[in-house]
């Protein structure tokens, strides 16, 4: 027994002496506060003034379309010259850990957070605190609670990408009254920004009474279930005339399955998705139009408006703002409006890359 | 089937460590492992950025932790028992979106709260009654509550969020009493109890004799299934409670929450020191692993800003603490 | 053992009288045969209700879908038989496609197909021999060890990806996920051989009587002059491997590799492999019955899609999914139970 005390001991010793010379050796250079921090550190440079730290919390790290925002928001960080931009987010995409994240970022006292929400629901309580506490929150990509953040810098509402959605399917399907029986593959059944959407797309669909609805299915954020279930909804309804793919990995599930049935031109299918995702699809007829915006854009305003928030020059009740390469840019209450949504088609999908 | 192992291994450690006083003292080597590793990462983070070590830091960060720390006690004590509960966090869902149906309902706050619990229990209830009278194997069980729990969760509630609750309720996930945030009272409470009933009854024991070997203690008496009962109804009562702390905190009640929480869960008990085998582990150790965890957790995002960096340390700590333990003890065959 | 034990009875045993209560027996012990029972019975039920769900076309769908998890649950039936297991499998798989991708896609390394493709197998053995060798030489858990690994290679995944999809498939790659040879998809073939294989390997050679012996008491196995540690590291290296052929033949099905593939694949096959009648404590299992579980659980989505319940039924499908495993196992139990027979 005491030969183990004495063990344990001598290996605790051990450790120690271990993480001493680490913890010294990662001693950083004294001036800077921080040192291998990726974008985000406290850096008080002489002459240029302040530095503005801002983050952009994504709903879900590793999702190209959020790394494509990013690009946009680097750009502008770098053309701002005075921004420290930290970009990270939950990899599993889970909104506890978003949340989690503003809480941690509020603590270390950055000036402005950009949230895109996975869940206005569970992120309000965080976004609230930080707010209290002086940082300036905004949402982007999707609203959060109206109380819960300063701006929305808004590319599209719920209620705008669902019509979009619907009318698009509804044009593609052509004729003075499209009709034919739809269906919708979500993400997961829980996904807050997925549930507005069908919410608003039903809205939708009410102008267009030829179309029919037939099921709503979760791919679970996989394309290898999105296109099972493609299949099987091809299979089960032969008569299906479009699928809605509205997540950007059911969007490629669904359009693969279709091509792969050999139904390209009598199943179309249309989604959210970035141009480069699903360019082999639009020119191969497999998907007439891809609904989306530029998220390069999005994330350059993002930026430009978190940037102009936390130094002041953007306030309550502006009526516009500049941003950058982009000009001029309207303000409609607290939102930030980036302009229309794009729907790429076979004649214009070449013409962007993101 | 592997019986005569089982048995000289329980002899071997029994007979080394044969002083029940001493378990409950002296540390282990695998909580000297993550004693070093935790100073060793705080002194770090100390370097690095004094900020993050401050007791406000601190403090405002545990708030991400107690409900894992929370699961994590049943946790031990089933796989103390050589269990495993893989539905932890499904039966939190379950239990969140009860609480939010009711509240919804109409139901005032604490007969929700007392019905959420309820069905936590019952839902431990029924794992144990799988594991303990019709003896299937608990991972399997739990693998098929840990879809099907989730399952009902989501088909009661639709995919619906539930929030709007009233701020006596959302005190308890979000308030604080004398500086130190509620959840963790309620975490250390709970621990507290946990404590005293394996320090203090003969239950701590018999919870390792099962774990070593299930049918020498059934032989000797011990009332196996009835302990393993209430080991995954406490796991499910913890999950109720950890689902009303997360909704007090959060303001929301959905189908989706706490998704993958039983594998962290695991890692942290694990990492405490508490074998998956059975037999061999304490609540002192778990402590310390979810300790080390969250520090770990909290710094990197804090310091790196990069979420899948996380991944990777926690995945590489959890298999070198173990695999340092393995390397030091002296060699078994 | 218990595979072979019955086989020989049944071989040996001379009335016909008692081939039939045999056989009886084997169809109220076997786990295997609760799984088909239900397989068969769901598949009559929802073909009942709408004969376009037994079609030819559909039954090749499933079985494609299938196939993947059909392929690893064969590999990891081995390391559960030896009362050990993998749960890194799907963090893996994920690893595995982005390096295949990176490795064959035009504007990444544009290898040659094959080259990417002896590579991706190359990496997949080397993570099975890697958990194979934490397992055995740093004799830690296997639970704890690919626990471990499952989040360090979901991890590393990202880090690799950073955020950008593999888009650009070359149409070699996408042959191997959408091709055909005799008008049976190749994913179909590679699982057939993996099967075939791994039966084999189980039943007629003395590597596979030694996994089961070893599984069923270690310590025998051992005192006998087995090396049980070289039939692990085996068994862990074959389940890196067949989780590589997995990635090979189901991810370039799709034309985008994303960050999130193979997510939730590990529980997907361990629970196929217990599901099928594999103990958790090794020495009992089977790989005909961890594939016909992975077939019954892979009835589930597509069974209420076909079915037209609607919306709502959507919502009810995990709990579904999770009152079917349980079915299995209650209906193996108390067969069981019936002839009093221990359980685990």
């Amino acid at each position: 027994m005491l030969t183990i005390t004495v063990r344990s001991l001598k290996y605790a010793c051990l450790l120690l002496s271990i993480a001493a010379p680490i913890v010294g050796c990662t001693r950083p250079p004294t001036g800077s506060a921080s040192g291998s921090n990726s974008g985000g550190s406290v850096q008080i440079s002489s002459g240029a003034g302040r530095r503005v730290k801002i983050c952009l919390l994504p709903k879900k790290k590793g999702l190209a379309y959020f790394s494509s925002c990013n690009d946009g928001a680097e750009q502008a960080a770098k053309e701002l010259g005075d921004v420290d931009l930290i970009y990270d987010g939950p990899s599993d995409g889970a909104p506890e850990k978003a949340a989690s994240l503003i809480e941690t970022w509020t603590l270390k006292g950055v000036d402005a957070i950009a949230v895109s929400p996975n869940d206005p629901g569970v992120l309000a309580p965080a976004m609230k605190a930080a707010r209290a506490k002086g940082v300036n929150v905004l949402t982007w990509d999707a609203d959060g609670q109206p109380d819960s953040r300063a701006f929305f810098v808004n590319q599209a509402t719920s209620q705008q990408i669902g019509a979009a959605l619907v009318d698009t399917m509804a044009k593609d399907l052509g004729g003075a009254q499209p009709s034919g029986k739809v269906a919708i593959v979500t993400a997961t059944l829980t996904a807050a920004n997925q549930n507005e959407w069908i919410a608003a797309m039903k809205e939708e669909l009410k102008k267009y009474p030829q179309i029919e609805l037939v099921t709503i299915k979760p791919c679970n954020e996989d394309q290898s279930v999105a296109f099972q279930v493609t299949q099987d909804l091809m299979k089960t309804y032969p008569d299906l005339r479009g699928v809605f793919g509205i997540s950007s990995v059911s969007f490629p599930g669904a359009a693969e399955a279709v091509k792969q049935a050999g139904k390209t031109g009598q199943v179309l299918v249309t989604g959210l998705s970035t141009p480069n995702n699903m360019k082999p699809y639009v020119m191969d007829g497999t998907v007439k139009s891809v609904v989306l915006w530029n998220t390069q854009d999005l994330g350059y305003l993002t930026i430009y408006a978190a940037e102009a928030i936390a130094t002041g020059k953007l306030k309550a009740g502006a009526t516009t703002f500049t941003a950058g390469r982009l000009g001029a840019k309207k303000v409609q209450g607290d939102n930030i409006l980036l302009g229309d949504i794009l729907i790429f088609t076979k004649d214009n999908i070449g013409k962007y890359d993101f | 089937m592997t019986t005569p192992i089982i048995d000289a291994e329980a002899v071997t450690v029994t007979k080394s460590r044969s002083g029940w006083a001493h378990r409950l003292t002296l540390p282990t080597r695998q909580e000297c492992v993550l004693l070093g590793l935790l100073i060793g990462t705080l002194l770090l983070a100390g370097r690095l950025s004094p900020d993050f070590l401050t007791s406000r830091s601190q403090l405002e960060l545990s708030t991400h932790v107690w409900e894992l720390a929370l699961l994590a006690i049943p946790m031990t004590l089933i796989i103390l028992t050589a269990g495993i509960d893989l539905s932890v966090g499904s039966t939190m869902a379950l239990c969140a979106v009860v609480f939010g149906i009711a509240v919804h309902a109409g139901l005032p706050p604490l007969v929700a709260a007392l019905l959420s619990l309820l069905v936590g229990g019952g839902a431990g209830a029924l794992n144990g009654i799988f594991v303990a009278k019709l003896r299937v194997h608990p991972l399997i069980v739990t693998l098929a509550t840990l879809a099907a729990y989730r399952g009902i969760a989501e088909g009661i509630s639709l995919g619906r969020p539930f929030s709007g609750f009233s701020d006596s309720f959302t005190f308890l996930g979000q308030g604080s009493i004398l500086g130190f945030p509620v959840p963790g009272i309620v975490f250390l409470i709970v621990l507290a109890v946990a404590a005293v009933m394996i320090g203090g009854t003969p239950l701590g024991l018999s919870l390792s004799a099962i774990g070593f070997n299930e049918t020498a203690a059934r032989y000797s008496g011990l009332a196996v299934a009835r302990i393993k009962l209430l080991l995954y109804t406490s796991s499910g009562l913890a999950a109720g409670m950890a689902a009303l702390l997360f909704v007090a905190r959060r303001n929301t009640a959905k189908a989706d929450i706490g998704t993958g929480m039983e594998l962290d869960v695991i890692t942290a008990v694990v990492l405490g020191g508490t074998s998956i085998f059975g037999g061999r582990g304490r609540l002192f150790g778990t402590v310390l692993g979810v300790l080390l965890i969250h520090e770990v957790r909290e710094f990197v995002s804090w310091q790196w800003n990069r979420d899948e960096l996380n991944l990777v340390v926690v995945g590489t700590l959890l298999i070198l603490s173990v695999l340092a333990d393995s390397l030091l003890s002296p060699k078994k065959r | 053992m218990n595979d072979s034990a019955t086989e020989a009875t049944s071989s040996a045993g001379g009335t016909p009288n008692r081939a039939v209560s045999t056989v009886l027996h084997r169809l109220a012990s076997q786990r295997e045969y609760a799984v088909l029972a239900l397989l068969i019975g769901t598949l009559g039920v929802v073909g009942a209700f709408n004969p376009s769900f037994l079609s030819g076309g559909n039954l090749r769908d499933m079985l494609v879908q299938d196939a993947p998890i059909v392929i690893a649950a064969c590999g990891l039936t081995f390391v559960v038989l030896l009362g050990e297991i993998d749960i890194s499998i799907g963090s893996s798989m994920g690893l595995l496609a982005t390096a295949l991708g990176l490795l064959c896609s035009p504007s990444h390394s544009a290898l040659p197909v094959w080259i990417a493709v002896a590579l991706t197998l190359l990496l997949g053995t080397s993570i099975g021999f890697l958990n194979g060798l934490m397992v055995t030489f740093g004799r830690m858990p296997s639970i704890i060890v690919t626990l471990g690994m499952l989040t360090v290679l979901s991890g590393v995944n990202l880090l690799l990806m950073n955020g950008k999809w593999i888009t650009d498939l070359p149409q070699g790659l996408r042959y191997l996920g959408v091709g055909t040879l005799l008008h049976v998809p190749i994913c179909l073939w590679a699982a057939a051989a993996a099967v075939i294989c791994a039966v084999l390997l189980a039943r007629e050679t003395p590597l596979g009587r030694r996994i089961y012996a070893a599984g069923s008491n270690p310590d025998a196995a051992r005192m006998a002059g087995l090396s049980v540690w070289k039939l692990k590291l085996f068994a862990f290296t074959l389940t890196g491997f067949l989780t590589a052929v997995a990635t090979i033949v189901s991810v370039p099905r799709l034309s985008v590799i994303e960050s999130g593939v193979g997510q939730g694949f590990e529980l997907l096959v361990v629970t196929c492999v217990v599901v099928g009648g594999a103990s958790i404590s090794g020495g009992r299992g089977s790989v005909i019955g961890s594939a016909l579980a992975a077939l019954l659980l892979g009835l589930v989505r597509p069974m209420l899609i076909f079915l037209r319940l609607g919306v709502s039924a959507t919502y009810w499908e995990r709990a579904i999914e999770g009152a079917f495993i349980l079915l299995a196992v209650l209906a193996d139990h108390l067969a069981r139970r019936t002839r009093k027979e221990p359980h685990r």
